[in-house]
């Protein structure tokens, strides 16, 4: 019992934050057809201005987190204004801004690396002690990094679903000319969307770090997860991206339990292949294969 | 007094040119029927209008004012409403959220109380059905959706790309009724239409489009009175 607490406890936390960074990258994906590999660095970004903000600038954690987030986004905008917006005409698009953005990601890489160096920092933002629940001790900074994500979803879900923006935004990754058509302005709706997305990839990143340190490259582990994860819900399917990863999170804190931090990843990625051949469109995508 | 003016339009897709410096112009309050054989630059010319497609020459004016170099957003803002050839609903959005974003912008946001009683008027079926998902309607309730959603939008211009196309013969007549209300309601509308012969009976007048320009135009009762015409540009 206090075992199944425990597993459940670090599962939740675990899917909690995936959920967060992947949920950008499934809207990014679903309103662009963008596959953003810069992901993983703008997580890393995301850390690293925390820890500046609180460390160096001696700012409270609640500030140093928005000051983050606003970064992330505005890392977001620039991605959009000065690398896809002059893509988004050609056919190629899809091949051009992965590539792209890889490029970017290691840009900001090294930016993290030249300005902090390549040393592992501990995330100050570290609440210490738990609460007991069930004879097993939940770490306050478990519960509070579940807390922020529910609400950070929610947050979402709220503004995806009940929003003139929102409505906008899923309207132009359903239909694009029609939504141009409707009268939206869909520039703008990609640049919403893809600064959300580095807000949200920020958010992530100071999650990850106070559990496991500062990093350069920190984000990528998380990154490769994000993408596991929207490929399992089914590209671009955003509310399917919040479900799997915290069914993700809850299986990964399972199978580390059960076999060892050292073979989460493995099993995952073979459960993900067995998903994938059984539903080629995701668990949550639309549509149906003919089988023969 | 033209409403929508277009001078010597030319339009493609990549290499390939579609328009040739196409002329075509639109009274007020009329309702225009373009035709011609599949493939002629019916659409292509919708979309260079609505700014999907960027026009390579010419000029459209719309109310006066060029609006060829705008977007899309800018010229649905001016007035122009495009229903365009193939419905393309929000497929994972209910009917009503389909219709709502029909008025989406600010001063059809204002009248969607009671355009939506229209359109409910106009098509019933679709009250019926509001709460359903657009990708399970039917094709005949499809094209109600993307109807009813370009007349959600109010405007000063509707276009319709091929309003009965594909649809069984009881529900093109269902569609014909609302097109022949529009006709009568004195709004200002060009239709993309396949079957000459039926459109013509409604419409002021017709544009027949011949490999990517006008080639006749005239009355609806002049191109119904003058077989000859249908011969040269229709085929029969
Ligand atoms: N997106 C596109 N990319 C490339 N070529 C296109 C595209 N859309 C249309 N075309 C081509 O442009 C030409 C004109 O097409 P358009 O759709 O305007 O014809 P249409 O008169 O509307 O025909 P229909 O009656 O079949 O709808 C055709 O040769 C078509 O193949
Ligand atoms: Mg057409």
């Amino acid at each position: 019992m206090e075992i199944f607490i425990q597993v459940i406890a670090s599962g939740l936390t675990l899917g909690a934050m995936y959920a967060v960074s992947t949920i950008g990258l499934a809207l990014v994906y679903s309103a662009l057809n963008m596959l953003n590999m810069s992901q993983g660095a703008l997580l890393a970004f995301g850390g690293y201005v925390c820890f500046y903000a609180m460390e160096t600038l001696g700012l409270p954690a609640p500030v140093a987190m928005l000051a983050a987030m606003v970064v992330g986004g505005g890392l977001g905008l620039a991605i959009y204004l000065l690398v896809a917006r002059p893509m988004l005409g050609s056919p190629m698009f899809e091949t051009q801004i992965f590539i792209a953005t890889i490029g970017i990601g290691s840009v900001l890489q090294s930016v993290v690396l030249q300005l902090f160096g390549p040393q592992p920092k501990a995330q100050p933002l570290n609440v210490p002690g738990g609460v007991s629940l069930g004879g097993v001790v939940v770490p306050w900074q478990s519960l509070l990094i579940l807390t922020i994500a529910l609400a950070m979803l929610a947050g979402v879900a709220w503004l995806l679903g009940r929003t003139r923006a929102g409505l906008a935004i899923r309207a132009t990754a359903q239909n694009r000319d029609a939504a141009q058509l409707m009268g939206i302005r869909i520039g703008q709706v990609y640049a919403q969307v893809l600064m959300l997305s580095g807000a949200l990839a920020a958010l992530s990143g100071i999650m990850v770090s106070s559990l496991s340190g500062l990093l350069p490259t920190m984000g990528a582990d998380p990154m490769l997860k994000a993408f596991v994860i929207c490929v399992v819900a089914g590209l671009g399917n955003v509310p399917g991206a919040a479900i799997a990863a915290l069914l993700l999170g809850l299986l990964e804190a399972i199978i580390q339990y059960l076999f060892g931090v050292q073979y989460a990843f493995a099993i995952l990625l073979g459960l993900v292949i067995g998903v994938l051949i059984w539903r080629p469109y995701g668990l949550f995508g639309k549509r149906q294969v003919v089988r023969l | 007094m033209s409403l929508l003016e277009i001078e010597g339009l030319e339009a493609g897709y990549g290499a390939q040119a579609v328009l040739h410096g196409l002329n075509l112009t639109i009274g007020e309050g009329s309702f225009a029927a373009l035709v011609g054989p599949n493939g002629h630059g019916k659409s292509t010319t919708l979309r260079a209008i609505s700014g999907l497609l960027r026009a390579r020459a010419g000029s459209i004016r719309f109310a006066g004012a060029r609006i060829d170099r705008l977007r899309p957003d800018q010229i649905v803002a001016e007035g122009i409403i495009h229903v365009p050839q193939g419905d393309m609903l929000f497929p994972e959005l209910t009917v009503i959220e389909n219709l709502r974003l029909g008025a989406y912008l600010p001063k059809a946001a204002a009248e969607a109380r009671t355009r939506l009683d229209e359109v409910f008027s106009l098509l019933p079926k679709l009250r019926e059905r509001q709460d359903q998902v657009a990708s399970t309607l039917s094709g005949g309730e499809r094209r109600m959706v993307g109807i009813g959603r370009g007349l959600m939008a109010g405007g000063r211009l509707l276009m319709l790309d091929e309003p009965s196309l594909g649809l069984a013969p009881i529900v093109i007549d269902q569609i014909y009724e609302v097109v022949r209300h529009l006709a009568v309601s004195g709004r200002t509308i060009l239709v993309v239409e396949e079957n000459a012969m039926r459109i013509a009976e409604l419409a002021d007048r017709m544009h027949l489009m011949d490999n990517g320009r006008i080639a006749w135009d005239g009355l609806g009762s002049e191109f119904l009175s003058r077989p000859e015409i249908r011969a040269a540009y229709l085929g029969g």
